[in-house]
């Protein structure tokens, strides 16, 4: 059964069974492998984009929870990098294998939309939900600050 | 993560490689434009191109797993050919001969390739300066370059690299090896230059192995089996019911247990349905043998340190010196099982057809990856095309090519290319894991607190004994010239291999992350013993400034003196001894390995139970540094490897099957448990040596010291968090 999507400001008819997660949808119909798959029961944070707005786990949302949401994909984020995030990431060189960095940036983009200045801990709080394996995370949270001042300035 | 042997073969290749590579650069008949990507683009080596206009793409020959060698290896390239680094388009290779050895492990990448790619470079510039004097027909002595041109200053005449690189490729090669520059005059070395994908990276568009598809590709999940069984049966009917399931295919071991894993594969059009199908079979499985177990492993590890080992090394009179001390201090450390899980699951895809084969994905060893799906294809490792992207992480892993023997196995039996998706699940309970075992220290303390004596036997479970491969099952394990064995004048090691079908691995910095645990832990205990103050301690038994033989990977010399100096610097920094207060200390810790000498201060506090990690203070010398943004994201990342691994890591199996199940049961650090992170890279202009993996190993040993130095409780088996509390 064809089920409607709203992806990065497009319409796509997509038809996969309905417990198809977004995730493999997102990757694998429409071609848009910047939302990773890490751990498939929401324990990393790789797969996270947006729907209206919030972070959201593709890898445990089936396509048939989505509706008529918005999704926001990595790829939808920003015409070419130009998001304060992406481009704090950038000046902090923050990515080491870089697998996990979308969804990093997901998930520090939703933070700044509805806390532009965050705390320490409020950073604790959004991005714990999220894994680096390389460790990245004093670059993360130096980036997260960085992208508040510029936001903000 | 190459050992003694891999180590020797490797340096004899690389040697070959160096003067290959310098004919290979400069011989005028072959480097033709028709190797070059562009019509407008000279080729004057495997490594570089320049455009017409002057832009210069490197090619950047090694995996790149997150160690940052995609842009650190083509600066050491763009430092000798003398051109600008924003000039410069990195290239990923594929895997080819022509660019010499391609793997990254063992923190070898800048180390061995400080001077061959160096020397490319130089070459090239050669060129391009012989070809503009010949323009100009003057003396090539007399002309220099700078920033991509040619200048002849005598009579104020520049050429751009770009003008002249087609008469470049056409010329010959300089007779020797080319004076490489002097270190005052690197214009990009040790500089700070970001990772050169990350525009790529954080918008999504950076092509990771997982991300590979191609035209009528399958996609499989397998089931496989518990470590030591076999399929006895199994039942696909459900699974062949699954919307997208094409077919069924089991898989069979041949009896190499680093090759493809017995199991049964779900091969279906979406990943998907590949995992619900593969979910939906049954299958009866043989009983795993005894040796698949956690606990009768332990058990084997103990009954071994009641006896007696192979000994490995035996200074003095070890025996005589221990009932001579005024004090001995005893202790058993035990190390578990680690898995790697980087954040990208294993995946593999393979095109394998009559007479040739074509395969994409995430590895450490495409060498290894061309040889063994060329075993599997019936063809010639040259006929396979080994593409390579940026990978999610390595860590050791994907030295195993066990999932690319798998996508080899089932193209063949399908006849289509096959992508092989592990889901973590797979990933955390097939892995090859840091070997689990027990180490016993003994050593004498003379009355004024010198050590006289020291014992140490290791009983573990030896990723070379897994691998079958002939080499001693010690040499992977336990290091004869691993301090302080050498500044002890009565000294024992001892070794005793443990047999296992458990899959077993090099995990990041190999078993110096767990050996240091134990010695540096131990060390800490006589610094206790002999009531003195712990850094004191290590200076004291390191001696006076020396180099000593050491003929392990990251010699050929450990240097006391640059260890001495790393502690006193850490030491410093970090505020050592530290202020007493409730709950809170200082822990010190240090480790020599891959010819990088570091040393950590943990600054940890203990709350109800909950172990807090506050800051961590790193000293580090590892000779010249190449990239210094990307040096010290190797050693933060190395620190939180080592927290995360040291406060959660275990894997337990029972019965051949793991325990743990993916990020839930097998913790990770997550962000609010990172702590913030001090470094400190120690000048030098001594040869470059690794920094993938020395920083993991002192974090362990430097924690439990804290701990000890809050609580009074000697924690002596890993993960911490679990064992504080019990």
């Amino acid at each position: 059964m064809a089920t409607l999507l709203h992806v990065n400001g497009k319409r796509h008819s997509v038809d996969v069974p309905a417990d198809t997660p977004l995730l493999w949808v997102l990757r694998e119909t429409l071609g848009l492998t910047g939302t990773k798959f890490g751990c498939g029961i929401a324990q990393c944070g790789a797969c996270t984009v947006h729907l209206n707005g919030v972070a959201t786990r593709a890898c445990v949302t089936p396509i048939a929870a989505v509706g008529t949401a918005a999704v926001t994909t990595i790829e939808g984020l920003s015409p070419n990098g130009a998001h304060p995030v992406q481009q704090a990431w950038i000046a902090e060189d923050v990515a080491q294998c870089g697998y996990c960095q979308a969804g990093q940036v997901m998930s520090a983009s939703a933070l700044l939309a509805r806390t532009p200045q965050p705390t320490d801990a409020e950073i604790d709080t959004a991005m714990r939900g999220n894994l680096c394996r390389c460790g990245t995370y004093v670059r993360i949270r130096a980036a997260i600050h960085r992208a508040a001042q510029a936001k903000h300035g | 993560m190459a050992d003694t042997v891999d180590r020797r073969s490797f340096i004899r290749v690389v040697a070959t490689t160096t003067g290959a590579l310098a004919v290979g650069v400069l011989s005028a008949s072959d480097v033709a434009r028709a190797g070059s990507r562009h019509a407008s683009s000279a080729a004057l080596s495997a490594f570089i191109e320049i455009d017409t206009d002057g832009r210069v793409s490197i090619f950047a020959k090694n995996p790149e797993i997150g160690t940052g060698v995609k842009t650190s290896l083509p600066m050491l390239i763009a430092e000798e050919l003398d051109v600008d680094w924003r000039m410069v388009r990195v290239v990923q290779a594929d895997f080819a001969s022509k660019y010499g050895d391609q793997f990254t492990g063992g923190s070898t990448a800048i180390w061995d390739n400080f001077l061959p790619l160096r020397q490319a470079g130089a070459a090239a510039r050669y060129m391009l300066v012989a070809a503009a004097a010949t323009r100009w027909q003057v003396d090539a002595s007399d002309c220099t370059t700078a920033s991509g041109v040619v200048i002849h200053a005598a009579s104020q005449r520049r050429l751009a690299y770009g003008d002249i690189a087609g008469d470049a490729a056409r010329l010959t090669a300089p007779p020797t090896e080319l004076k490489l520059k002097d270190p005052s005059a690197f214009r990009i070395i040790g500089k700070r230059v970001p990772v050169v994908d990350a525009h790529e990276i954080i918008t999504g568009r950076a092509h990771y192995g997982l991300d590979a598809s191609v035209p009528n590709m399958l996609i499989a999940c397998i089931a496989r089996a518990p470590f030591g069984s076999k399929v006895v049966s199994f039942d696909a009917t459900a699974a062949r019911a699954v919307q997208g399931v094409v077919r069924v295919v089991q898989v069979t071991s041949t009896g190499d247990a680093s090759a493809q894993a017995e199991g049964v594969a779900v091969l279906a059009s979406t990943t998907w349905a590949a995992m619900k199908g593969r979910n939906a079979l049954r299958v009866t499985w043989s009983p795993a043998p005894d040796d698949a177990s956690s606990a009768t492993l332990e058990r084997r590890f103990r009954e071994a340190l009641a006896g007696t080992g192979t000994v490995i090394r035996n200074d003095g009179d070890v025996d005589n010196a221990l009932t001579s001390a005024a004090k001995v201090v005893e202790a058993v450390y035990e190390l578990p099982f680690l898995a790697h899980v980087p954040m990208e699951p294993m995946h593999y895809l393979a095109d394998v057809r009559a007479d040739r084969a074509e395969v994409w994905g995430s590895t450490q060893v495409p060498g290894n990856v061309a040889r063994r799906v060329a075993s599997i294809a019936g063809i010639k490792p040259s006929a396979v095309t080994v593409h390579m992207d940026r990978m999610g992480g390595g860590f050791g892993r994907r030295l195993a090519d066990d999932y690319a023997c798998e996508a080899a196995f089932l193209s063949k039996a399908a006849g289509c290319p096959v992508k092989v998706v592990w889901t973590r699940e797979d990933d955390v309970q097939h892995d090859f894991y840091r070997p689990a075992g027990h180490h016993r220290i003994r050593a004498g303390l003379s009355s004024n607190g010198r050590v006289t004596a020291w014992a140490q036997h290791l009983a573990n479970t030896s990723r070379y004994a897994f691998a079958q491969n002939g080499r001693p099952p010690e040499n992977s394990e336990l290091y004869p010239q691993d301090f302080p064995v050498g500044c002890v004048p009565n000294a024992r090691l001892e070794y005793s291999s443990v047999a296992t079908s458990i899959r077993i691995g090099a995990w990041r910095s190999t078993l110096h992350s767990a050996n240091a645990f134990a010695v540096e832990s131990f060390i800490d205990e006589l610094a206790h013993a002999a009531q003195r103050d712990p850094v004191q301690f290590r200076l004291e038994l390191l001696g006076d400034a020396r180099a000593m033989p050491y003929a392990d990977h990251g010699g050929p010399t450990f240097d006391t003196g640059r260890l001495a100096a790393v502690i006193t610097d850490a030491a410093q920094r970090s505020g050592w001894p530290g202020k007493k207060t409730a709950g809170r200390a200082l822990g010190f810790a240090s480790h020599f390995t891959f010819g990088t000498y570091v040393a950590l201060v943990a600054d940890v506090s203990v709350t109800r139970g909950m172990i807090k990690v506050h800051r961590v203070t790193a000293s580090v010398d590892c000779g010249t540094v190449v990239n210094a943004l990307g040096a010290e994201a190797q050693v933060q990342s190395g620190i939180m490897e080592g927290l995360s691994s040291a406060l959660f890591g275990e894997i337990l199996v029972d019965a051949g099957i793991v325990r743990q199940h993916n990020f839930n049961d097998y913790r990770l650090l997550r962000i609010d448990e990172a702590p913030a992170i001090d470094i400190r890279l120690i000048k030098s202009t001594s040869e470059p040596r690794g920094l993938g993996e020395p920083a993991v190993p002192p974090v362990a040993p430097a924690l439990a010291n804290a701990i000890y130095a809050i609580a009074g409780k000697r924690i002596r088996r890993l993960p911490l968090q679990k064992n504080l509390a019990l």
